[in-house]
């Protein structure tokens, strides 16, 4: 069951004459990981705020085409310090500020948070000022945050940004639980290595457009890696001259070589 | 020793009844009373956490910072009294507004925003509303800190803040416009992340731990209010 449709969405922000999106089409299935990848400006960001219905509600702006949810949305934007509420003194409390905002009763509250919290490793922190933390355990928090508001479609900008390559290695696991789990999961990211395992679909922005769409393998495709956005494997089998088809991960560069 | 914890709504009662009291009452005598208090009260360490906040408890050097800011915040203000008036009005008027200001930073390091928002949506204000309040007061500390982040990044850049009139100037120039354009940056993002977080207009929000409202700090924010009224009321008459 869809989660999310757009079809021919563009947008265009305040006092701008071109759009960020052009006539942009694209279907986010319950149970799906479906990830935006393209070059700084493409328009993956402004395509999740349009996705969360923060743009142009929040933004500003206007929204041509149409956009249908059917689940209730969350959004991890990519600088975890601007996404703190400011009204909590440990990160339990900060968790649970979205949760508490939606007038949940306080034992499903609690149930929530803590659930979040275990799902992100984050229980030995839970007294902690969130303040005090680093910028790794903070996006984590934030994570925990809105998945503690237990929306249907999950929205993730660049969720590894802040993250060491455990607290990585993490997330990309939750991603997969949290579409085991029936959620429908889009994120715009530029870890491209990892998506071969973690995506079901990657949608290729170019200049606010979908380019294309694909399975991962879109990631070892000769124009992706020109235009820079393949894997690292096909990137450098590509720039040591060797013939395509590129492979997409190193398991498929070594079943090449034999 | 613990410190006592007083309600929110005890906390800005105090802080609106020294300032309404300090204008109402005969200056100076009234006024010079109420900025005694005032200033004690900035003697009292706050307990928010990481800074200054609720506790009332002792330990004298973040009621020295507090005592500090209140006294620097209001001098200026005597300054230009003088210029324009004669001392016994300059005396009536600065003491009042140095009330103001001492009850002021009083109240930033005193109260938690987090408690007050959770004290006025368990008193069935609207959450927007408390927190729209309690950003706001908590605003001063937080610009307080982006402000020293930023002059330290200009010091590492090899901007000088001391020296003669012309360098502090430019100094001046380097800290403010990259705090205005940052905390207008800070806004955008937040209020984004904040809508995702469910603080829009019209939700009724759970009071997690509300704090607790004794008895005895609802009858003394009474107290307060009648003084005022009962000061005012003598004073027309």
């Amino acid at each position: 069951m869809r989660s999310l449709t757009l079809e021919g969405a563009s947008f265009w922000y305040p006092a701008t004459e071109s759009p960020v999106l052009r006539d942009v089409s694209l279907e986010v299935a319950q149970g799906e990981i479906v990830a935006l990848v393209g070059a700084l400006g493409a328009g993956a960001s402004t395509l999740l705020l349009v996705a969360a219905d923060l743009a142009p509600r929040v933004t500003g702006g206007r929204l041509a085409g149409a956009v249908a949810r059917r689940d209730r949305s969350g959004i991890v934007l990519p600088t975890p310090w601007t996404q703190l509420s400011g009204m909590a003194f440990t990160v339990w409390d900060e968790v649970a500020f979205g949760p508490a905002n939606l007038g949940w009763p306080t034992h499903e509250i609690a149930r929530q948070v803590d659930r979040a919290l275990e799902q992100l490793e984050l229980v030995p922190l839970a007294s902690r000022n969130p303040t005090t933390l680093s910028g790794g355990e903070l996006q984590r928090v934030i994570i925990a945050a809105i998945l503690a508001m237990d929306p249907g479609l999950v929205l993730f900008d660049e969720p590894a940004a802040e993250l060491d390559a455990d607290g990585t290695r993490t997330l990309w696991r939750l991603i997969r639980l949290l579409a085991n789990e029936g959620k429908a999961v889009l994120l715009a990211t530029s870890a491209l290595d990892a998506l071969p395992d973690v995506a079901d679909r990657v949608v290729w922005l170019e200049d606010g457009a979908v380019r294309a769409v694909g399975k991962p393998d879109l990631l070892a495709d000769v124009a992706v890696c020109d235009a820079g956005l393949g894997t690292s494997v096909a990137t450098v089998w590509r720039a040591g001259g060797l013939p395509g088809p590129y492979p997409l991960t190193v398991a498929h560069a070594v079943q090449r070589w034999r | 020793m613990t410190g006592v914890r007083l309600h929110p709504f005890t906390l800005l009662a105090i802080a609106g009844a020294l300032p309404a009291l300090a204008w109402i009452l005969p200056a100076p005598a009234g006024a010079a009373a109420t900025l005694a208090v005032a200033l004690v009260l900035t003697l009292t360490p706050g307990g928010r956490p990481g800074s200054a906040g609720t506790r009332l408890s002792p330990g004298w050097r973040p009621g020295l910072a507090g005592l500090r800011t209140a006294v620097l915040t209001a001098a200026p203000f005597w300054l230009f009294l003088l210029l324009l008036h004669d001392v016994p009005t300059t005396l009536s008027i600065g003491l009042r507004i140095t009330t103001m200001v001492a009850s002021f930073v009083w109240l930033v390091a005193a109260l938690e925003p987090a408690r007050l928002v959770e004290a006025m949506v368990a008193a069935g204000w609207s959450a927007s509303i408390a927190y729209l309040l309690a950003a706001t007061l908590s605003a001063v500390p937080v610009l307080k800190a982006r402000a020293q982040r930023i002059v330290e990044a200009q010091r590492c850049r090899g901007l000088s803040s001391r020296g003669g009139i012309a360098a502090r100037l430019r100094a001046l120039r380097a800290l403010a416009l990259p705090l205005v354009l940052s905390a207008l940056h800070e806004v955008d993002e937040r209020a984004l992340a904040l809508e995702t977080r469910g603080l829009v207009p019209g939700i009724h929000r759970t009071p997690l731990a509300p704090p607790p409202d004794p008895v005895v700090e609802r009858a003394a924010r009474w107290v307060l209010l009648l003084a005022c009224l009962f000061a005012l009321i003598r004073r027309l008459m």
